[in-house]
């Protein structure tokens, strides 16, 4: 099972994008337009629908021609394609992107070849895996858990460090007692909500260095 | 690889002086012509990396160039372009890259690195503060008198003596400048721990273009540099940074954690850095300072964390396996060969012992040198990923200990185990305790490119 790691679903989608020169902006600017405005955290459409670790859509034009000696070659079309790395079966992944965000899918992908709508969820899926790519050699950097596993995991972690750093050399009654009332807190807690729990950096990102 | 031509690079890049005593002065050119002629009278008081068989001189002179300062000595449109763009940039505007925010956030710099951009470094090391004294007064006059350049700022630094002999200590009290590179061709007393690790657990000289320009580098590729190769070439950048110390905030953080900390004060500083105040690695002595190890050059820097995966001797956050973690993100240590640097620099301000009233406000800290040959891989990947940031040793978004643009929030955890002396700990809601004060990326010519800017020689063709 390539697509796999461990119970992790590897997804690539190449939907071809449509090419017809009577449409002003052209539809992948249409796209790019759209996916720019798109929130990258709780907004997130891959954040409304379930299951996504993390997801990338990319505008892809065509190959670039670097000179002699390589041949200049071209794509027959440029393509819309999306990486996730989602949870479960294909299928499943896919009904919850149809039935949470139908509008969102509908916008991006409105603009491929033969693209169904989302509102048809059996028509949705069935094109989505017809674009689909077989993954191979797929990591998947999540440590086996589903979504909920991690930020679960993610909301613990953040509690028992808070807790310890503020009990530290308090009585072991006391701090049974209220180790006791925290863990009850703890389990009582909803799980946050997805896009909620990446780091607050300061610092820039997707510089050389990363 | 055969012998560099010591005589054609600084001195300040193949060796540590070891003076204690070391001022800076931060130079603005005048008009291209004059700055020539005054890089033609600096020329022939540049210390080389030539070896002092006949003694060693009393002082050193060096030079180094912002991106502002070579484009104001007029070098070609064709040569600037060429320089990495992080140099181009300057350290003010890689702030977003460096974590250099809030309170690090360069409009709380200096005075000297507000308004237009510093053009030159030159640094003046003396064996006393007489022969600094008169080495400076005789570099000034040098300088005032060709008209090619005003001083916009000097700043002085100095060993921190204790009972009148000059020591390695920084204000905070730790023992400092074990352990830099070994290179390729680069000549010098070496000790285990100081180069790369092999798979045999042995070490040794990292490839000489992770130091210098015109060289291969651990990836078997020259260096990103600029043209034409002979103004590169033997040359390298440095990394200036004035990281100022809140002594008061350091021993009263210190001081309230100690007092829950079972292991007691002087184990959890050991704790914060991997060092005890004295030097002693905790890797290798976890339990008490050893004088026999930290003055054992075979020994100082000659350990890694293999054994020690769990942090139980040395935390997976302290500052030293942060900086240089060695065998710790596995395969041999292969992974920070080309995250290396060459620390140079000294404290600066007054030092207050142990038990004496110290403030934040007042001005001490340390000049932090770094010298490498690709500043974006080498010294701002160590800043952003080791220093601000703590993935790669699978702590989250800690940051460093010490180092790290806190503000008041973030944590580091104390590793331990079940002994009564070593408990799991940690540290929370963290202050800065140190703080950026101002700095810049410079070039730093070798004697021959010296001469080619001097003379206005620089041709990209």
């Amino acid at each position: 099972m390539p697509n796999k790691s461990g119970k992790v679903y590897g997804l690539t989608i190449l939907s071809p994008i449509i090419d017809d020169a009577s449409v002003t902006p052209s539809h992948d600017l249409q796209i790019r337009k759209y996916l720019a405005t798109l929130s990258t955290n709780e907004g997130s459409p891959f954040a409304i629908a379930p299951g996504t670790h993390l997801a990338r859509i990319v505008v892809m034009d065509d190959v670039i021609y670097v000179g002699m000696p390589s041949c200049e070659e071209h794509l027959r079309s440029k393509y819309l394609v999306l990486e996730s790395n989602c949870d479960g079966e294909l299928d499943d992944y896919l009904r919850g992107l149809a039935a949470s965000v139908p509008e969102q899918m509908d916008a991006i992908w409105s603009h491929c070849v033969g693209y169904p709508g989302a509102a048809d969820h059996e028509a949705f899926i069935g094109y989505m895996k017809a674009c689909q790519i077989e993954t191979t050699f797929y990591f998947a950097a999540v440590n086996d858990r589903s979504v909920k596993e991690t930020l679960r995991a993610l909301q613990t972690q953040r509690a028992v460090a808070d807790f310890v750093a503020s009990h530290q050399g308090v009585e072991p009654v006391q701090l049974q007692r209220e180790f006791l009332d925290f863990v009850s807190q703890l389990r009582s807690e909803v799980i946050p909500p997805v896009g909620s729990m990446g780091p607050r950096r300061e610092i820039k990102t997707g510089g050389r260095n990363e | 690889m055969s012998r560099l031509n010591e005589t054609d690079i600084q001195g300040f890049v193949l060796r540590g002086y070891n003076m204690p005593f070391a001022r800076y002065y931060f130079l603005r050119f005048n008009a291209a012509v004059a700055a020539c002629g005054l890089l033609k009278r600096l020329l022939p008081e540049v210390t080389t990396g030539q070896r002092w068989d006949n003694g060693k001189p009393d002082s050193t002179v060096n030079i180094a160039f912002t991106f502002h300062g070579l484009a104001a000595l007029e070098l070609p449109d064709a040569t600037l372009l060429t320089f990495p763009v992080e140099f181009q940039q300057g350290m003010r505007k890689r702030g977003a890259v460096l974590g250099d925010t809030g309170l690090n956030a360069a409009e709380r710099w200096d005075e000297m690195w507000q308004g237009e951009p510093v053009h030159a470094w030159l640094g003046i090391n003396g064996s006393s503060i007489e022969a600094l004294e008169t080495r400076c007064a005789q570099i000034v006059a040098l300088v005032e008198a060709s008209g090619g350049a005003a001083v916009v700022g000097a700043q002085d630094a100095a060993a921190i003596a204790i009972d009148g002999a000059p020591t390695t200590r920084e204000h905070f009290g730790f023992t400092d400048g074990f352990g830099n590179p070994d290179y390729l061709g680069v000549e010098r007393k070496t000790q285990p721990g100081q180069g790369k690790l092999m798979p045999d657990g042995s070490w040794a000289p990292l490839a000489t273009g992770e130091l210098l320009l015109g060289y291969a580098d651990e990836a078997g590729e020259l260096p990103v540099a600029p043209v034409p190769h002979l103004l590169a070439s033997n040359g390298t950048f440095m990394v200036y940074r004035k990281l100022h110390q809140n002594v008061a905030t350091f021993r009263a953080y210190l001081d309230e954690h100690a007092s829950l900390y079972a292991g007691g004060k002087e184990k959890l500083a050991a704790k914060f850095l991997g060092r005890w105040q004295d030097g002693t690695p905790l890797e290798l002595s976890p339990d008490k300072p050893d004088a026999a190890i930290a003055q054992d050059p075979s020994r100082s820097t000659n350990f890694t964390y293999g054994g020690d995966a769990d942090g139980t001797r040395c935390p997976i956050g302290a500052h030293i396996r942060r900086v240089h973690p060695r065998d710790a993100f596995g395969f041999s240590g292969r992974l920070i060969n080309r995250r290396r640097i060459t620390r140079r620099g000294l404290p600066y301000g007054q030092a207050v012992p142990e038990g004496e009233a110290a403030t934040d406000q007042e001005d001490r800290g340390v000049i932090f040198m770094a010298l490498n040959a690709n500043i974006s891989r080498q010294f701002e990947f160590v800043q952003q990923q080791w220093i601000e940031y703590g993935n790669d040793a699978h702590l989250g978004n800690d940051k460093d200990m010490l180092l790290g643009n806190h503000g008041g929030h973030g944590k580091f955890v104390v590793q331990g185990d079940t002994s009564a002396t070593n408990p799991p700990f940690v540290c929370s809601k963290l202050p800065n305790f140190v703080e950026l004060r101002g700095g810049d990326y410079f070039f730093l010519p070798s004697i021959t490119a010296l001469g080619m800017l001097a003379m206005g020689l620089v041709d990209p063709r």
